[in-house]
């Protein structure tokens, strides 16, 4: 049996992005900000990946959605085209 | 009074005066009854994410306001009933606003726009546009990497 790769011992403690800044707040108007937390694909990055807690990612989800309904960001697709 | 924010979309083929008056008729229906308007900010053309009625340009209007429900269902219904409007977004902000916090954040708007205008001077080629192509040009050359790797 082939021997499973071992899990990384040193993966570095995530930390949401908006707990530990503040200042950062989460607005559907801010088209830059919100590009770091979805996929080239346009999806949103599972909390698991990046880290957010609980609370931030669900206004996260929301104003991703909103973005998406007035075109600032897509609803599927590459970001380039 | 409730305060909302709107943000709609407009046909980009439409002249200066067309916009104007779209913007002018939506005012007119927010203020109608003792509503008012705490900000009104043109984003100008931008590119759309998706395809909207075939265009791929759209004319970006936001607008921060305290009206009645009333007032927004009607600027809704007109907004269906427009060919210009290809998309528009209310989003209540709070249910409650009273004389003073209308007149301080009508204050806060006009600073931030004061202070957007002189940034504007100071800066003039930093587009963003620019910045955004040499973040897609990082990518490609991280696939082409991993491709190299692979091959290897």
């Amino acid at each position: 049996m082939a021997q499973r790769p071992q899990k990384k011992l040193f993966s570095r403690k995530k930390v949401c992005r908006f707990c530990a800044d503040k200042e950062l707040g989460i607005d559907y108007k801010d088209v830059k900000t919100l590009r770091n937390f979805v996929s080239e694909r346009g999806k949103i990055i599972p909390r698991r990946i990046v880290g957010t807690c609980a609370t931030h990612q669900r206004q996260l989800c929301e104003a991703i959605k909103r973005a998406r309904h007035i075109a600032l960001l897509p609803y599927s697709g590459s970001i380039q085209s | 009074m409730r305060r909302y924010e709107t943000t709609f979309v407009l046909r980009p083929s439409l002249s200066e005066e067309e916009i104007n008056s779209v913007i002018e008729r939506t005012t007119t229906i927010l203020t109608g009854s003792d509503g008012k308007i705490i900000e009104l900010d043109r984003w100008g053309m931008k590119k759309l994410a998706y395809l909207i009625k075939k265009e791929s340009q759209g004319f970006y209007v936001f607008s921060d306001y305290c009206s009645t429900p009333e007032a927004v269902a009607e600027m809704e219904r007109r907004f269906r009933l427009d060919d210009a409007v290809l998309r528009y977004m209310t989003i209540k902000l709070n249910n409650d606003i009273s004389e003073e916090e209308i007149a301080e954040a009508t204050a806060q708007a006009e600073q931030k726009k004061a202070a957007a205008a002189v940034e504007a001077e100071s800066t003039d080629d930093d587009t963003d546009s620019s910045t955004e192509l040499n973040e897609d040009d990082d990518t490609d050359d991280d696939l082409s990497a991993d491709d190299s790797d692979r091959s290897e």
